[in-house]
Parts: structure tokens; sequence; C-alpha cells
């Protein structure tokens, strides 16, 4: 079977209608980004903002368990902050890193976020087709899931 | 690769493989096995239970009832593509079916299955979306009905709710001056939709188009339809001009997908292109007045 890894760019914009200090801190809390990732079932840190990570990604019927590391770099609250991901399963694997920019806008916020990502492994030979959409799709799903994140976060960020 | 590991059970009625999905979160339901077991093969899917419904004699039928046309979702693509009577009364859906995978893949495919499936570059959903079909599920509380504009929700994402199973698909039946045709650029190697575009015209008395309805795959995350093209073309004289320039709002407002076969850009001409292809051989299918 032909391996192959397959190289994409991810980009796009979201508006929140929250405070740009409330909408950095909940992107940039493991508590909040669990429950954000779409099928993280674990985040736990390993280092100062370095995080061990457990998903059940897929798309449809398409599903796997990947493992794998987030690190949160370059972080200047409450604008910027680069996010790198390095996950293994058995559909393939994913390396990534990912830029998030927030400007504020109309009493809200506007996130701006590129990524670069490298996807190998049976998706990547396989499922090329389809890596686009799916990306897109995990990115609106994270978007969607962080916007009903964002009234509960504004009570304050939780420390245990 | 082989399948991982998974258990094999063999439903005899649908309230039977409602039960068995309800007591494993981890089983698949089996129809024709076209579009899940490659993922299997693959371990792109790992389903710990199959529940096989592809016997259940009552899932699989093609009839007129109640004015319109009922399809059982076990109905295999082949099943469509040879009936007279679909032929006759709605031939979209034996054209769609014909250009669906090759000859092995449509005996055994379900529309159903595949539809269930929801490939962004499967044939049916096109066809599905062009004939406002009505999607009937099965859960272990009754029966719902979904529109087909709602049922194909997001990429390989349908209005399918966990544990539950499409049991059949109704349409109308196409009546008065209509033309129907499915037309499909083929991948070179997968044969799936490049893209697929489906259509489904009405003439009034005078020739000019009552209502067109067009169904577009392999473009989007999910099949659509062109608001554009069908606005452009209701009330309209159709000829070549104003078939193209229909056409030309094809991909009007959609996220298209790009690879390395096809860029978005070139799916954004090649959907102008097909849906316009599409409404001219539906027209030439208009039966003389």
């Amino acid at each position: 079977m032909v391996l192959t890894s397959h190289f994409m760019k991810i980009e796009g914009t979201h508006e929140i209608q929250a405070p740009r200090e409330v909408v950095y801190h909940a992107i940039t809390d493991p508590q909040i980004l669990q429950r954000c990732i779409p099928g993280c079932q674990s985040l736990d840190k390993t280092d100062e903002n370095t995080y061990v990570a457990t998903m059940k990604a897929g798309v449809g019927s398409v599903k796997g368990t990947f493992k794998g590391n987030v690190r949160l770099e370059d972080m200047q609250a409450p604008t910027h902050y680069r996010m790198i991901v390095d996950g293994k399963g058995a559909p393939g694997f994913v390396k990534g890193t990912g830029i998030f920019n927030l400007e504020e806008r109309n009493g809200g916020t506007t996130i701006a976020y590129e990524g670069e990502m490298k996807v190998g492994g049976v998706i990547a030979g396989v499922g090329q087709r389809m890596i686009e959409a799916a990306a897109k799709m995990l990115a609106h799903q994270f978007f969607k899931t962080l916007e009903n994140e964002i009234p509960r976060s504004e009570a304050g960020p939780v420390n245990l | 690769m082989i399948p991982a590991q998974f258990d094999y059970v063999r439903a005899n009625t649908i309230d039977e493989a409602l039960a068995l999905l309800a007591q494993n979160e981890d089983a698949k339901i089996l129809a024709g096995g076209h579009s899940l077991l490659p993922a299997m093969k693959l371990r792109l899917a790992m389903p710990s239970l199959l529940v096989d419904i592809g016997r259940i004699k009552d899932l699989a039928y093609i009839r007129e009832e109640n004015g319109g046309i009922v399809i059982g979702a076990a109905t295999t693509h082949y099943q469509i593509e040879s009936s007279d009577l679909l032929k006759t009364i709605c031939p979209l859906l034996p054209q769609c079916a014909g250009h669906i995978g090759d000859m092995q893949v449509r005996i055994k495919g379900t529309i159903g299955g595949s539809v269930a499936h929801a490939d962004p570059a499967g044939d049916w959903p096109a066809a599905i979306v062009a004939l406002n079909a009505e999607m009937i599920i099965a859960s272990k509380s009754g029966e719902r009905s979904v529109k087909a504009d709602d049922f194909f929700v997001d990429l390989m994402t349908t209005a399918l709710e966990a544990g539950e199973i499409l049991r059949e698909i109704r349409v109308n039946k196409s009546t008065g001056r209509t033309g129907q045709a499915y037309v499909k650029m083929h991948h070179p190697a997968s044969g799936f939709a490049v893209v697929g575009v489906a259509a489904d015209l009405s003439l009034t008395g005078d020739g000019k188009c009552e209502r067109a309805s067009i169904g577009i795959t392999g473009v989007a995350a999910k099949a659509f339809r062109p608001d554009g093209v069908e606005s452009a073309l209701n009330g309209a004289t159709l000829n070549d001009e104003t078939i193209a320039s229909a056409a030309s709002h094809a991909a009007d407002g959609i996220e298209i997908n790009g690879d390395l076969f096809a860029s978005a850009d070139y799916r954004r001409h090649l959907a102008q292109v097909y849906t316009q292809r599409a409404i001219s051989a539906a027209l030439r299918s208009v039966p003389p007045a």
C-alpha cells in the first residue's frame, strides 16, 4: 500500500460576540479547548503550555482514535498565539501549526486563523479528495462549540 | 489490509436491526457494503458490530403508491437502473443509477446505504435533492420524514441520528411535459463524480420553463440545489443562451472542494459546464407537444 503525505493550508475567520480578552482566555484554556476540539476525550498537561491529547475524530462513517501532543507558543494575550499539533492514529497522522490572531470588532472579536498541516497515512492517500472539506468542517465545529462555551467562561477563569 | 475485528449479525426485520443498534454504540448497519466495507478494509471505519439488513425482503421494492413513487432503502442501484417502471415515470433515477461505480458495485450497493453514507462525490444525492425526495427514517420511537434539502447536512453527515435507519425514499412521478437528465464527469481512476448534475425540468404549454430543479454533487461538502440557476430558468424561454447564462450561477455562494485532481477554480468551471449540459439534455428528453 502506498503511503503518501499531503500538505495543506487552511485559513479563515470567525466572529464571536464577546470581548477579546474573554475569547483569548477561552481558546488558550485547556479545559475549554478539550470541550471544543472535536472528539477530544482528554487534554492533559505535561509541561508549561504543553498537553497530551486523545481524540476520537472523524467524519461520518470514517472515524479513528488519535493520540497526540498540543503545544501553545508565542502567547501574546489578548491578540495572538500559535498552536502546534502532532497526532497519530490508525487512519494516519497529522502534524500542523496554526496561528490565531484576534481583533476587536463592533464589541465582538474576530478570530483570524491560518494553519499549515501535513497529513499522512491512509487518509492522505485514499481520502485526499476529502481532506480540505473535512478540515473545514472540523474547524467549523471547533468554533461553534467555542461560541457555546464563551458565555460560561465569562464567569471568570476556573482554577482547580 | 483486512478489517479490524468485528462481530456480525443478520437482522430479519427492521425492528430487530433497530434493537441491535440501540444495544451497541459501535454498531453499523450493513446493506450492500460497497461504501462501508472498503472503509473497513482500510481501517478508516472500525465498527465492533455489523448489523446486516441486506436480506430483509420488505426493504427492497419499487412501486407506485398514493400517487407517487416509493423505493425501499435496500433497493440496489441495479434494480433501479433496470426498472422499466422508473424509466417511464421517473427516468432520472435509472439514469443516475447507471453512472454509479461499475456493474459489481451496482448489483450489491443500495440506494439507502449510499445515501446514508453521503459521500460528497456520490451520485444519488444529486438526484435526491433535484427530485425533492422525502426520506423516511425509522427509529425505536417510530418513523419520521425528512425532506431531501434537510437530509444532507454536511460532509458525510446526514440527518440520521444514532440508532436510526433510513427505510424508504419517496419521489413524485414526473407528469406533463417533463424532461430529466443526469450528467457526470467521472474521475478517471475512481469513477466518482468530480462533478455530477441532475436536472428535472417541466415546460409550460407554450414551451417555456415552468419549473427547473437542479442537484449538484461532487462540488461541495454535500449535494445542493443551485438557487441562482433555478430562478434564472423558471419562467424563461430555454435556448442555448438562456441555458448558458443560467448555468453560470451553478457554484454561486458555494464553498467549493479543491483536491489534487481538480482545484476549486477548475471545479467551479466544471459545475457550470455540466449544469449547462444537464439542462440541455433534460430539455432534449421532453416528449414533443
